[in-house]
């Protein structure tokens, strides 16, 4: 087996399709839909085309612990104990454990909520943030990055079941919430540790981090505003090794990003007209 | 009231004599520490690599299980003088490096029962076999910390070896896929037929091995 699997090979069955994060964030029907103006976008019960929504975040929340879990293992494997202590690849080991359980919980959980395996496509945006043969800017990718939008978004999906009334999913984005802290801690732990006496590197890495966690913003799709159908949550993240001014230095990558994206709607439906 | 009483109970039959010195018992840690690392790295790095959704869990799970063997006997190494863990952490022989090497190589998708069968139907076998012989063969008293890491270990070496050998069943299907999974296991234990088990060609005892018992 050779270290360093591409996201192009990524193994699945024939239920699961791939499609382009960007072409997403950047269908030109989006704008459209936003001229609608339909209100906030948070997750709430009284939202239109709430249940089809909360499925399809369901059936990402799936795919994307699919590909954590993946990450993880490769961390295990891509590197030599020089680059990768082995107390850094047990932790990872530690990480495959629980990321497989949250495939278990996330599979059962889109079950509970009415839908199928392969119902929505798969975007492979959160393994390709894996992919990087720098440990340190794939720690700060994976256990920062996408780790912390998965702070984000189960934080989301838990008051969504709350606001639902939905004890079953409440109860396991509890759960899984309190592992993804656990993971963003470890990456700040071991940002910390590898770059201590290097840190023109750590600013690297803390650079991929700033570009990776723009693109998970996805357009608006988290943020602090009632516009973001998930948000940024400063609590947690503290508690994972977050300062406050990281927090509010993600809010601002956040706001960015949504205007970038809404400007590229606006270019791509002026030039369809 | 007297409260003298033997300081062994009736029920306590363990001895001192073992067959392994402290270096012995270290040597044979170290070859099932590098072994647990192997194992863990091809498990994680095989996660992307199946398609197979089952198992894709499974192998996560199973991973992380023999990492934190790894790390037990990262703990063990130390308290039987070996302080340079690295050091010790290596293979029984050139043979079993070979035969690892080989376990690891599959890597496309449609090769999982090629994966599995080298973990479950040939490695862990052997894993159980030599866990067991140490903790049977080593002093029940002296090395009784290495018994208690074994015993942990070889709880998760059952269960896996159980849950990977149902995968398999399930995964093999026709004969194709028989014959597959029949061809693997030749190969591989010829491999480790060469090697002689995970601690070498005494990995469950042999005559030499009872001639140097010591006390």
């Amino acid at each position: 087996m050779k270290r360093h699997l591409p996201e192009s090979e990524l193994a699945r069955d024939e239920r699961f399709r791939r499609n382009k994060i960007e072409d997403q964030i950047f269908d030109p029907r989006n704008l459209a839909l936003a001229e609608r103006d339909l209100g906030p976008a948070q997750m709430a019960v009284d939202r239109p085309a709430i249940s089809e929504r909360s499925r399809s975040l369901m059936h990402g929340i799936f795919v994307g612990e699919i590909q954590a879990l993946e990450g993880a293992g490769r961390t295990c494997f891509d590197f030599d104990e020089a680059d990768a202590p082995f107390a850094l690849k047990l932790d990872m080991a530690r990480q495959c454990w629980d990321e497989s359980r949250h495939v278990e919980i996330s599979c059962k959980l889109a079950d509970h909520m009415g839908s199928d395996i392969g119902e929505y496509g798969e975007s492979t945006f959160l393994y390709a943030a894996a992919c990087n043969p720098d440990p340190v800017m794939r720690l700060c990718g994976v256990n920062r990055a996408l780790e912390g939008l998965a702070i984000d978004v189960f934080s989301s999906m838990k008051a969504f079941g709350e606001s639902t009334q939905d004890p079953v999913l409440t109860y396991c984005e509890d759960w899984m919430l309190a592992d993804e802290v656990t993971h963003v801690k470890m990456g700040s732990d071991w940002l910390r540790r590898l770059t201590e006496n290097d840190l023109e590197r750590r600013d690297r890495a803390l650079d991929f981090q700033r570009t990776v966690d723009k693109v998970f913003s996805l357009g608006g799709f988290r943020g602090e505003s009632e516009e973001n159908p998930v948000q940024i949550t400063r609590r947690f993240r503290e508690l994972a090794g977050f300062t406050e001014a990281e927090c509010d230095e993600l809010a601002a990558i956040a706001e960015q990003a949504m205007n970038e994206a809404r400007q590229m709607v606006q270019l791509a439906a002026a030039s369809q007209s | 009231m007297s409260t003298v009483r033997a300081p062994f109970a009736p029920w306590d039959r363990r001895e001192l004599p073992g067959l392994f010195g402290v270096e012995e018992s270290a040597r044979r840690i170290g070859n099932y520490r590098w072994t647990e690392m192997r194992l863990f790295e091809a498990l994680g790095g095989w996660v992307a690599t199946v398609p197979e959704l089952d198992v894709k869990m499974v192998l996560g799970r199973h991973c992380y299980e023999h990492a934190w063997h790894a790390e037990l006997f990262t703990k063990r190494l130390p308290e039987l003088r070996e302080m340079n863990v690295e050091r010790q952490t290596k293979p029984a022989n050139a043979e079993f490096e070979a035969f690892m090497a080989a376990v690891v190589e599959p890597e496309a998708p449609e090769l999982t029962i090629e994966k599995l069968v080298g973990v479950y139907r040939v490695l862990l076998p052997r894993k159980i076999a030599a866990y067991t012989f140490h903790m049977n063969a080593t002093s029940t008293i002296t090395d009784s910390p290495t018994i208690r890491s074994l015993n942990f270990a070889l709880q998760d070496e059952y269960s896996d070896w159980r849950e990977g050998e149902m995968l398999l069943q399930s995964l093999i299907d026709s004969t194709e896929k028989l014959e597959r999974a029949l061809a693997r296991q030749a190969a591989l234990e010829r491999l480790m037929y060469a090697a002689g088990g995970v601690a070498g060609p005494d990995s469950i005892g042999s005559q030499p091995a009872l001639q140097e018992a010591t006390v």
